[in-house]
Protein backbone atom coordinates (compact mmCIF):
# COMPACT_ATOMS: atom_id res chain seq x y z
CA UNK A 1 0.00 0.00 0.00
CA UNK A 2 1.42 3.30 -1.15
CA UNK A 3 0.91 5.62 1.85
CA UNK A 4 1.25 8.76 -0.20
CA UNK A 5 -1.29 7.64 -2.77
CA UNK A 6 -3.60 6.62 0.07
CA UNK A 7 -3.62 10.00 1.76
CA UNK A 8 -3.81 11.77 -1.58
CA UNK A 9 -6.89 9.73 -2.48
CA UNK A 10 -8.73 10.48 0.74
CA UNK A 11 -7.93 14.17 0.41
CA UNK A 12 -9.21 14.09 -3.15
CA UNK A 13 -12.43 12.34 -2.11
CA UNK A 14 -12.99 14.79 0.73
CA UNK A 15 -12.37 17.67 -1.67
CA UNK A 16 -15.05 16.32 -3.94
CA UNK A 17 -17.67 16.09 -1.20
CA UNK A 18 -18.43 19.77 -1.59
CA UNK A 19 -21.84 21.37 -1.16
CA UNK A 20 -23.11 20.78 -4.66
CA UNK A 21 -21.36 17.55 -5.58
CA UNK A 22 -22.86 15.01 -7.92
CA UNK A 23 -23.38 11.64 -6.27
CA UNK A 24 -22.88 9.40 -9.30
CA UNK A 25 -19.82 11.32 -10.45
CA UNK A 26 -18.39 11.06 -6.95
CA UNK A 27 -19.01 7.34 -6.65
CA UNK A 28 -17.43 6.77 -10.05
CA UNK A 29 -14.34 8.59 -8.83
CA UNK A 30 -14.34 6.37 -5.76
CA UNK A 31 -14.55 3.18 -7.81
CA UNK A 32 -11.78 4.43 -10.10
CA UNK A 33 -9.56 5.03 -7.08
CA UNK A 34 -10.34 1.54 -5.77
CA UNK A 35 -8.97 0.16 -9.00
CA UNK A 36 -5.92 2.42 -8.96
CA UNK A 37 -5.04 1.94 -5.34
CA UNK A 38 -6.23 -1.48 -4.26
CA UNK A 39 -4.91 -3.65 -7.06
CA UNK A 40 -8.48 -4.26 -8.27
CA UNK A 41 -9.44 -4.79 -11.90
CA UNK A 42 -12.99 -3.54 -11.48
CA UNK A 43 -14.98 -1.98 -8.67
CA UNK A 44 -18.62 -1.19 -8.14
CA UNK A 45 -20.84 0.48 -5.55
CA UNK A 46 -24.17 -1.27 -5.10
CA UNK A 47 -27.12 0.10 -3.23
CA UNK A 48 -30.20 -1.82 -2.11
CA UNK A 49 -33.58 -0.62 -3.28
CA UNK A 50 -36.56 -0.95 -1.02
CA UNK A 51 -37.24 -4.46 -2.21
CA UNK A 52 -33.75 -5.39 -1.02
CA UNK A 53 -32.47 -5.68 -4.59
CA UNK A 54 -28.93 -4.49 -5.19
CA UNK A 55 -28.54 -1.86 -7.86
CA UNK A 56 -25.32 -0.55 -9.35
CA UNK A 57 -24.77 3.08 -8.41
CA UNK A 58 -21.32 3.37 -9.97
CA UNK A 59 -18.74 1.11 -11.54
CA UNK A 60 -15.19 1.59 -12.66
CA UNK A 61 -16.30 0.20 -16.01
CA UNK A 62 -19.76 0.79 -17.44
CA UNK A 63 -19.59 -2.02 -19.97
CA UNK A 64 -22.69 -4.18 -19.92
CA UNK A 65 -20.49 -7.23 -19.40
CA UNK A 66 -19.15 -5.82 -16.14
CA UNK A 67 -22.44 -4.35 -14.93
CA UNK A 68 -24.02 -7.76 -15.42
CA UNK A 69 -21.57 -9.25 -12.95
CA UNK A 70 -22.87 -6.85 -10.34
CA UNK A 71 -26.49 -7.33 -11.32
CA UNK A 72 -26.19 -11.09 -11.30
CA UNK A 73 -25.46 -10.94 -7.60
CA UNK A 74 -29.08 -10.28 -6.83
CA UNK A 75 -29.45 -14.03 -7.10
CA UNK A 76 -26.13 -15.22 -5.72
CA UNK A 77 -22.62 -14.04 -5.04
CA UNK A 78 -20.39 -12.32 -2.52
CA UNK A 79 -22.20 -8.98 -2.73
CA UNK A 80 -25.54 -10.50 -1.83
CA UNK A 81 -24.00 -12.43 1.05
CA UNK A 82 -22.22 -9.31 2.25
CA UNK A 83 -25.41 -7.26 2.05
CA UNK A 84 -27.45 -9.88 3.89
CA UNK A 85 -24.95 -10.51 6.65
CA UNK A 86 -23.52 -7.01 6.93
CA UNK A 87 -20.03 -8.53 7.06
CA UNK A 88 -17.17 -8.41 4.54
CA UNK A 89 -16.94 -11.33 2.13
CA UNK A 90 -13.46 -12.10 0.86
CA UNK A 91 -12.92 -14.66 -1.86
CA UNK A 92 -9.23 -15.03 -2.78
CA UNK A 93 -9.90 -17.79 -5.30
CA UNK A 94 -13.23 -17.91 -7.09
CA UNK A 95 -12.67 -21.40 -8.53
CA UNK A 96 -13.17 -22.78 -5.03
CA UNK A 97 -16.66 -21.28 -4.83
CA UNK A 98 -18.08 -22.78 -7.98
CA UNK A 99 -20.49 -24.98 -6.00
CA UNK A 100 -21.59 -22.12 -3.79
CA UNK A 101 -22.22 -19.60 -6.60
CA UNK A 102 -22.19 -21.53 -9.88
CA UNK A 103 -23.66 -18.82 -12.11
CA UNK A 104 -21.73 -15.99 -10.58
CA UNK A 105 -18.38 -17.78 -10.65
CA UNK A 106 -18.87 -18.79 -14.27
CA UNK A 107 -19.73 -15.24 -15.28
CA UNK A 108 -16.82 -13.81 -13.28
CA UNK A 109 -14.38 -16.18 -14.97
CA UNK A 110 -15.80 -15.25 -18.33
CA UNK A 111 -15.18 -11.62 -17.38
CA UNK A 112 -11.57 -12.46 -16.59
CA UNK A 113 -11.80 -12.25 -12.80
CA UNK A 114 -10.25 -14.67 -10.32
CA UNK A 115 -10.80 -13.05 -6.91
CA UNK A 116 -13.45 -10.83 -5.35
CA UNK A 117 -14.17 -8.84 -2.23
CA UNK A 118 -17.41 -7.33 -0.97
CA UNK A 119 -17.39 -4.73 1.80
CA UNK A 120 -20.60 -3.67 3.54
CA UNK A 121 -21.89 -0.11 3.38
CA UNK A 122 -23.23 0.28 6.88
CA UNK A 123 -25.30 3.02 8.33
CA UNK A 124 -26.06 2.79 12.00
CA UNK A 125 -27.66 -0.64 12.34
CA UNK A 126 -28.51 -1.00 8.71
CA UNK A 127 -26.58 -2.32 5.72
CA UNK A 128 -27.59 -0.20 2.75
CA UNK A 129 -25.31 -1.65 0.07
CA UNK A 130 -21.84 -2.94 -0.69
CA UNK A 131 -18.56 -2.04 -2.33
CA UNK A 132 -17.56 -4.83 -4.68
CA UNK A 133 -13.98 -5.30 -5.86
CA UNK A 134 -12.85 -7.70 -8.57
CA UNK A 135 -9.29 -8.77 -9.26
CA UNK A 136 -8.00 -10.64 -12.29
CA UNK A 137 -5.49 -12.87 -10.49
CA UNK A 138 -6.50 -15.23 -7.68
CA UNK A 139 -4.53 -15.03 -4.44
CA UNK A 140 -4.81 -13.65 -0.91
CA UNK A 141 -5.86 -10.06 -0.33
CA UNK A 142 -3.53 -7.80 1.62
CA UNK A 143 -5.31 -7.25 4.97
CA UNK A 144 -4.26 -3.61 5.07
CA UNK A 145 -5.80 -3.09 1.62
CA UNK A 146 -9.04 -4.62 2.90
CA UNK A 147 -9.07 -2.05 5.71
CA UNK A 148 -8.67 0.71 3.14
CA UNK A 149 -11.44 -0.81 1.04
CA UNK A 150 -13.75 -0.78 4.05
CA UNK A 151 -12.85 2.87 4.66
CA UNK A 152 -13.76 3.63 1.06
CA UNK A 153 -17.06 1.79 1.48
CA UNK A 154 -17.72 4.02 4.50
CA UNK A 155 -16.93 7.12 2.43
CA UNK A 156 -19.40 5.91 -0.20
CA UNK A 157 -22.05 5.59 2.53
CA UNK A 158 -21.33 9.09 3.78
CA UNK A 159 -21.68 10.49 0.29
CA UNK A 160 -25.19 9.03 0.05
CA UNK A 161 -26.19 11.07 3.05
CA UNK A 162 -24.46 14.22 1.85
CA UNK A 163 -26.21 14.47 -1.48
CA UNK A 164 -28.15 17.58 -2.20
CA UNK A 165 -31.63 17.45 -0.77
CA UNK A 166 -34.10 20.26 -0.97
CA UNK A 167 -35.74 19.23 2.22
CA UNK A 168 -33.83 19.29 5.47
CA UNK A 169 -35.31 15.84 5.56
CA UNK A 170 -33.00 13.32 7.09
CA UNK A 171 -35.25 10.48 6.12
CA UNK A 172 -32.88 7.75 5.08
CA UNK A 173 -35.36 6.03 2.79
CA UNK A 174 -35.90 9.18 0.84
CA UNK A 175 -32.19 9.82 0.45
CA UNK A 176 -31.56 6.31 -0.83
CA UNK A 177 -34.50 6.69 -3.18
CA UNK A 178 -33.06 9.95 -4.53
CA UNK A 179 -29.69 8.25 -4.99
CA UNK A 180 -31.23 5.38 -6.95
CA UNK A 181 -33.19 7.80 -9.05
CA UNK A 182 -30.10 9.80 -9.96
CA UNK A 183 -28.59 6.57 -11.27
CA UNK A 184 -31.70 5.88 -13.37
CA UNK A 185 -31.32 9.33 -14.87
CA UNK A 186 -27.72 8.61 -15.85
CA UNK A 187 -28.70 5.28 -17.44
CA UNK A 188 -31.36 7.00 -19.54
CA UNK A 189 -28.88 9.63 -20.71
CA UNK A 190 -26.24 6.98 -21.46
CA UNK A 191 -28.75 5.10 -23.62
CA UNK A 192 -29.71 8.21 -25.53
CA UNK A 193 -26.12 9.25 -26.21
CA UNK A 194 -25.01 5.71 -27.06
CA UNK A 195 -27.79 5.45 -29.63
CA UNK A 196 -27.27 8.89 -31.05
CA UNK A 197 -23.54 8.51 -31.53
CA UNK A 198 -23.39 4.75 -32.08
CA UNK A 199 -21.05 4.24 -29.13
CA UNK A 200 -21.04 1.82 -26.20
CA UNK A 201 -22.32 2.56 -22.67
CA UNK A 202 -18.91 3.19 -21.14
CA UNK A 203 -18.00 5.74 -23.79
CA UNK A 204 -21.40 7.36 -23.43
CA UNK A 205 -20.87 7.68 -19.69
CA UNK A 206 -17.37 9.08 -20.15
CA UNK A 207 -18.64 11.64 -22.66
CA UNK A 208 -21.45 12.83 -20.35
CA UNK A 209 -19.12 13.03 -17.41
CA UNK A 210 -16.46 14.81 -19.46
CA UNK A 211 -19.02 17.35 -20.61
CA UNK A 212 -20.21 17.96 -17.04
CA UNK A 213 -16.67 18.40 -15.76
CA UNK A 214 -15.47 20.69 -18.52
CA UNK A 215 -18.54 22.88 -18.09
CA UNK A 216 -18.39 22.78 -14.33
CA UNK A 217 -21.85 21.26 -14.09
CA UNK A 218 -23.33 18.44 -12.07
CA UNK A 219 -23.53 15.21 -14.04
CA UNK A 220 -27.21 14.80 -13.08
CA UNK A 221 -28.06 18.28 -14.40
CA UNK A 222 -26.29 17.62 -17.69
CA UNK A 223 -28.02 14.24 -18.01
CA UNK A 224 -31.43 15.77 -17.43
CA UNK A 225 -30.84 18.64 -19.83
CA UNK A 226 -29.60 16.16 -22.41
CA UNK A 227 -32.71 13.98 -22.10
CA UNK A 228 -35.16 16.87 -21.95
CA UNK A 229 -33.33 18.77 -24.71
CA UNK A 230 -33.98 21.82 -22.62
CA UNK A 231 -30.74 23.48 -23.70
CA UNK A 232 -28.11 23.01 -26.38
CA UNK A 233 -25.23 20.80 -25.25
CA UNK A 234 -22.61 21.22 -27.93
CA UNK A 235 -20.45 18.17 -28.32
CA UNK A 236 -23.16 15.76 -27.21
CA UNK A 237 -24.90 16.09 -30.53
CA UNK A 238 -27.79 17.87 -28.88
CA UNK B 1 -43.14 -8.38 6.32
CA UNK B 2 -39.67 -8.49 4.83
CA UNK B 3 -38.35 -5.71 2.65
CA UNK B 4 -38.11 -8.12 -0.26
CA UNK B 5 -41.84 -8.22 -0.71
CA UNK B 6 -42.64 -4.53 -0.26
CA UNK B 7 -43.39 -3.73 -3.90
CA UNK B 8 -45.36 -6.94 -4.31
CA UNK B 9 -47.35 -6.27 -1.15
CA UNK B 10 -48.15 -2.71 -2.26
CA UNK B 11 -49.15 -3.99 -5.70
CA UNK B 12 -51.56 -6.43 -4.07
CA UNK B 13 -53.10 -3.73 -1.87
CA UNK B 14 -53.70 -1.55 -4.91
CA UNK B 15 -55.08 -4.44 -6.98
CA UNK B 16 -57.57 -5.17 -4.19
CA UNK B 17 -58.88 -1.62 -4.38
CA UNK B 18 -59.31 -1.94 -8.14
CA UNK B 19 -61.09 -5.27 -7.74
CA UNK B 20 -63.44 -3.67 -5.24
CA UNK B 21 -64.24 -1.02 -7.83
CA UNK B 22 -64.50 -3.68 -10.51
CA UNK B 23 -62.19 -1.89 -12.88
CA UNK B 24 -58.62 -1.81 -14.14
CA UNK B 25 -56.04 -0.47 -11.75
CA UNK B 26 -55.98 3.31 -11.83
CA UNK B 27 -54.15 5.97 -9.84
CA UNK B 28 -57.27 6.36 -7.69
CA UNK B 29 -56.67 2.81 -6.44
CA UNK B 30 -53.14 3.74 -5.45
CA UNK B 31 -54.61 6.65 -3.49
CA UNK B 32 -57.27 4.64 -1.67
CA UNK B 33 -54.80 1.87 -0.88
CA UNK B 34 -52.29 4.41 0.45
CA UNK B 35 -54.93 5.96 2.72
CA UNK B 36 -55.83 2.52 4.05
CA UNK B 37 -52.20 1.58 4.69
CA UNK B 38 -50.73 4.83 6.04
CA UNK B 39 -51.64 7.14 8.94
CA UNK B 40 -53.17 9.71 6.58
CA UNK B 41 -56.70 10.95 5.95
CA UNK B 42 -56.62 11.36 2.22
CA UNK B 43 -54.53 11.21 -0.92
CA UNK B 44 -54.50 12.74 -4.36
CA UNK B 45 -52.45 12.64 -7.53
CA UNK B 46 -51.79 15.54 -9.86
CA UNK B 47 -50.37 15.20 -13.35
CA UNK B 48 -47.53 17.66 -13.66
CA UNK B 49 -45.29 18.73 -16.47
CA UNK B 50 -42.64 21.34 -17.13
CA UNK B 51 -44.09 22.11 -20.51
CA UNK B 52 -47.86 21.69 -20.15
CA UNK B 53 -50.41 22.88 -17.58
CA UNK B 54 -50.70 20.63 -14.54
CA UNK B 55 -54.02 19.21 -13.47
CA UNK B 56 -55.43 17.08 -10.64
CA UNK B 57 -56.08 13.48 -11.62
CA UNK B 58 -57.86 12.11 -8.60
CA UNK B 59 -58.36 12.48 -4.87
CA UNK B 60 -59.93 10.35 -2.18
CA UNK B 61 -61.91 13.08 -0.46
CA UNK B 62 -62.79 16.74 -0.72
CA UNK B 63 -59.88 17.90 1.46
CA UNK B 64 -57.28 16.26 -0.73
CA UNK B 65 -59.16 17.51 -3.77
CA UNK B 66 -58.88 21.04 -2.41
CA UNK B 67 -55.19 20.57 -1.63
CA UNK B 68 -54.46 19.54 -5.22
CA UNK B 69 -56.42 22.49 -6.62
CA UNK B 70 -54.87 24.94 -4.17
CA UNK B 71 -51.30 24.06 -5.00
CA UNK B 72 -51.79 24.10 -8.73
CA UNK B 73 -53.63 27.42 -8.52
CA UNK B 74 -51.22 29.07 -6.11
CA UNK B 75 -48.15 27.55 -7.70
CA UNK B 76 -46.76 26.79 -4.25
CA UNK B 77 -46.90 23.98 -1.74
CA UNK B 78 -45.30 20.61 -1.06
CA UNK B 79 -46.53 19.13 -4.33
CA UNK B 80 -45.02 21.95 -6.39
CA UNK B 81 -41.71 21.69 -4.51
CA UNK B 82 -41.64 17.91 -4.82
CA UNK B 83 -42.09 18.16 -8.56
CA UNK B 84 -39.55 20.93 -9.08
CA UNK B 85 -36.84 19.37 -6.94
CA UNK B 86 -37.60 15.72 -7.62
CA UNK B 87 -37.55 14.78 -3.97
CA UNK B 88 -40.14 14.02 -1.32
CA UNK B 89 -41.38 17.00 0.69
CA UNK B 90 -42.54 16.19 4.19
CA UNK B 91 -44.58 18.66 6.18
CA UNK B 92 -45.52 16.86 9.41
CA UNK B 93 -47.19 19.97 10.89
CA UNK B 94 -48.25 22.98 8.83
CA UNK B 95 -48.52 25.08 12.00
CA UNK B 96 -44.75 25.12 12.46
CA UNK B 97 -43.09 28.40 11.73
CA UNK B 98 -40.70 27.40 8.98
CA UNK B 99 -43.44 25.69 6.98
CA UNK B 100 -45.63 28.77 7.37
CA UNK B 101 -42.76 30.87 6.05
CA UNK B 102 -42.07 28.48 3.24
CA UNK B 103 -45.61 28.46 1.84
CA UNK B 104 -47.06 31.77 2.93
CA UNK B 105 -50.43 31.35 1.24
CA UNK B 106 -50.71 27.59 0.89
CA UNK B 107 -50.01 26.74 4.55
CA UNK B 108 -52.97 28.74 5.86
CA UNK B 109 -55.26 27.69 3.04
CA UNK B 110 -54.43 24.03 3.63
CA UNK B 111 -55.07 24.37 7.37
CA UNK B 112 -58.37 25.99 6.62
CA UNK B 113 -59.25 23.15 4.27
CA UNK B 114 -58.65 20.72 7.15
CA UNK B 115 -55.09 19.47 6.57
CA UNK B 116 -52.47 19.65 9.29
CA UNK B 117 -49.76 17.44 7.79
CA UNK B 118 -48.94 17.09 4.10
CA UNK B 119 -46.53 14.75 2.34
CA UNK B 120 -45.74 15.10 -1.33
CA UNK B 121 -43.93 12.35 -3.20
CA UNK B 122 -42.77 12.92 -6.74
CA UNK B 123 -43.68 10.26 -9.28
CA UNK B 124 -40.42 9.73 -11.02
CA UNK B 125 -38.09 7.40 -12.81
CA UNK B 126 -34.96 9.26 -13.78
CA UNK B 127 -36.00 12.07 -16.11
CA UNK B 128 -39.54 10.70 -16.30
CA UNK B 129 -41.71 12.66 -13.87
CA UNK B 130 -45.40 12.56 -14.69
CA UNK B 131 -46.79 13.93 -11.44
CA UNK B 132 -46.93 13.96 -7.66
CA UNK B 133 -48.68 11.87 -5.02
CA UNK B 134 -49.98 14.00 -2.13
CA UNK B 135 -50.96 12.63 1.25
CA UNK B 136 -52.53 14.62 4.07
CA UNK B 137 -53.54 14.10 7.67
CA UNK B 138 -55.90 16.11 9.87
CA UNK B 139 -53.47 15.88 12.77
CA UNK B 140 -49.69 16.41 12.98
CA UNK B 141 -48.00 13.17 12.02
CA UNK B 142 -44.58 11.84 11.15
CA UNK B 143 -44.13 8.84 8.91
CA UNK B 144 -41.80 6.26 10.42
CA UNK B 145 -39.23 4.44 8.27
CA UNK B 146 -41.59 1.63 7.33
CA UNK B 147 -44.40 4.00 6.47
CA UNK B 148 -42.07 6.18 4.47
CA UNK B 149 -40.81 3.18 2.50
CA UNK B 150 -44.41 2.16 1.82
CA UNK B 151 -45.31 5.69 0.76
CA UNK B 152 -42.39 5.71 -1.69
CA UNK B 153 -43.50 2.32 -3.02
CA UNK B 154 -47.04 3.67 -3.55
CA UNK B 155 -45.53 6.58 -5.49
CA UNK B 156 -43.49 4.19 -7.63
CA UNK B 157 -46.54 2.15 -8.44
CA UNK B 158 -48.55 5.29 -9.23
CA UNK B 159 -45.85 6.21 -11.74
CA UNK B 160 -46.19 2.90 -13.54
CA UNK B 161 -49.99 2.99 -13.44
CA UNK B 162 -49.99 6.48 -14.95
CA UNK B 163 -47.59 5.50 -17.71
CA UNK B 164 -49.33 2.19 -18.44
CA UNK B 165 -52.62 4.05 -18.77
CA UNK B 166 -51.12 5.55 -21.92
CA UNK B 167 -50.53 2.19 -23.54
CA UNK B 168 -53.22 1.82 -26.17
CA UNK B 169 -55.78 -0.95 -26.35
CA UNK B 170 -53.61 -3.29 -28.36
CA UNK B 171 -50.81 -3.65 -25.90
CA UNK B 172 -51.99 -2.56 -22.48
CA UNK B 173 -52.34 -4.59 -19.32
CA UNK B 174 -56.09 -4.88 -19.81
CA UNK B 175 -57.03 -7.58 -17.40
CA UNK B 176 -56.28 -7.38 -13.77
CA UNK B 177 -53.59 -5.44 -12.01
CA UNK B 178 -50.47 -3.92 -13.37
CA UNK B 179 -48.20 -6.85 -14.00
CA UNK B 180 -44.79 -7.11 -12.55
CA UNK B 181 -42.64 -7.08 -15.64
CA UNK B 182 -39.65 -8.52 -13.83
CA UNK B 183 -36.79 -7.22 -11.74
CA UNK B 184 -35.06 -3.93 -12.26
CA UNK B 185 -32.20 -3.93 -14.73
CA UNK B 186 -30.12 -0.97 -15.82
CA UNK B 187 -30.83 -1.95 -19.43
CA UNK B 188 -34.44 -0.87 -18.99
CA UNK B 189 -33.36 2.73 -18.46
CA UNK B 190 -30.66 2.55 -21.13
CA UNK B 191 -33.16 1.14 -23.62
CA UNK B 192 -35.58 3.95 -22.77
CA UNK B 193 -32.86 6.46 -23.60
CA UNK B 194 -32.03 4.65 -26.85
CA UNK B 195 -35.67 4.61 -27.91
CA UNK B 196 -35.95 8.38 -27.58
CA UNK B 197 -33.56 8.54 -30.53
CA UNK B 198 -34.98 5.61 -32.50
CA UNK B 199 -38.55 6.83 -32.16
CA UNK B 200 -37.86 10.55 -32.03
CA UNK B 201 -39.96 10.89 -28.85
CA UNK B 202 -39.48 12.04 -25.26
CA UNK B 203 -38.21 9.75 -22.53
CA UNK B 204 -41.67 9.21 -21.06
CA UNK B 205 -43.15 8.12 -24.38
CA UNK B 206 -40.12 5.93 -25.06
CA UNK B 207 -40.64 4.11 -21.78
CA UNK B 208 -44.36 3.66 -22.47
CA UNK B 209 -43.55 2.15 -25.88
CA UNK B 210 -40.98 -0.18 -24.34
CA UNK B 211 -43.51 -1.46 -21.80
CA UNK B 212 -46.22 -1.70 -24.43
CA UNK B 213 -43.96 -3.90 -26.53
CA UNK B 214 -43.19 -6.15 -23.56
CA UNK B 215 -46.90 -6.53 -22.76
CA UNK B 216 -47.83 -7.16 -26.37
CA UNK B 217 -45.15 -9.80 -26.79
CA UNK B 218 -45.74 -11.31 -23.36
CA UNK B 219 -42.05 -10.86 -22.55
CA UNK B 220 -40.23 -9.60 -19.50
CA UNK B 221 -39.38 -5.92 -19.71
CA UNK B 222 -35.73 -6.56 -18.85
CA UNK B 223 -35.36 -9.08 -21.69
CA UNK B 224 -36.84 -6.70 -24.25
CA UNK B 225 -34.60 -3.94 -22.93
CA UNK B 226 -31.52 -6.17 -23.13
CA UNK B 227 -32.32 -6.83 -26.80
CA UNK B 228 -32.56 -3.11 -27.46
CA UNK B 229 -29.27 -2.40 -25.68
CA UNK B 230 -27.53 -5.26 -27.51
CA UNK B 231 -28.94 -3.73 -30.72
CA UNK B 232 -30.81 -6.91 -31.59
CA UNK B 233 -34.13 -5.07 -31.52
CA UNK B 234 -34.93 -1.69 -33.02
CA UNK B 235 -38.13 0.34 -32.82
CA UNK B 236 -38.60 2.12 -36.13
CA UNK B 237 -40.39 5.47 -35.79
CA UNK B 238 -44.20 5.29 -35.94
CA UNK B 239 -44.40 1.60 -36.68
CA UNK B 240 -44.43 -1.66 -34.83
CA UNK B 241 -40.94 -2.77 -33.81
CA UNK B 242 -39.25 -5.40 -35.95
CA UNK B 243 -36.69 -7.96 -35.10
CA UNK B 244 -33.52 -6.58 -36.58
CA UNK B 245 -30.35 -8.42 -37.41
CA UNK B 246 -27.18 -8.18 -35.40
CA UNK B 247 -25.57 -4.81 -35.01
CA UNK B 248 -24.14 -3.90 -38.42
Amino acid sequence: MDEQLLSKTFVELADNLVADFDLIDFLRLLTDRCVGMLDASAAGVLLADRDGKLRVMAASDEQVRVLELFQLQNDEGPCLTCFRTGAPVIVPDLTREIDRWPRFVTAAHRGGFGAVQALPMRLREETVGALNLFRAAPGPFDPSATLVAQALADVATISLLQQRTTQRSTVLNEQLQAALNSRVLIEQAKGKLAERQGIDMERAFTALRGYARSHNRRLADVARAFIDESEPLYGLGA
Amino acid sequence: MGPESRSARIRTLVAEQAARRGDRVGVVDVCTAAVAALPVGGAGVSAMSRTAPSHPLCSTDSVSGQLEELQLTLGEGPCVDAFLHGSAVLAPDLLTRDLQDRWMVFADAALEAGARAVFALPLQMGAISPGVLDLYARVPVRLNAEEMADALAFADLATLVLLDARIDETGGPRDGPVEDLGAYRAEIDQAGGMLTVQLGVGIEEAFVRLRAHAYAQGRRLGDVAADVVARRLRFPPDAEPDQAGEDP
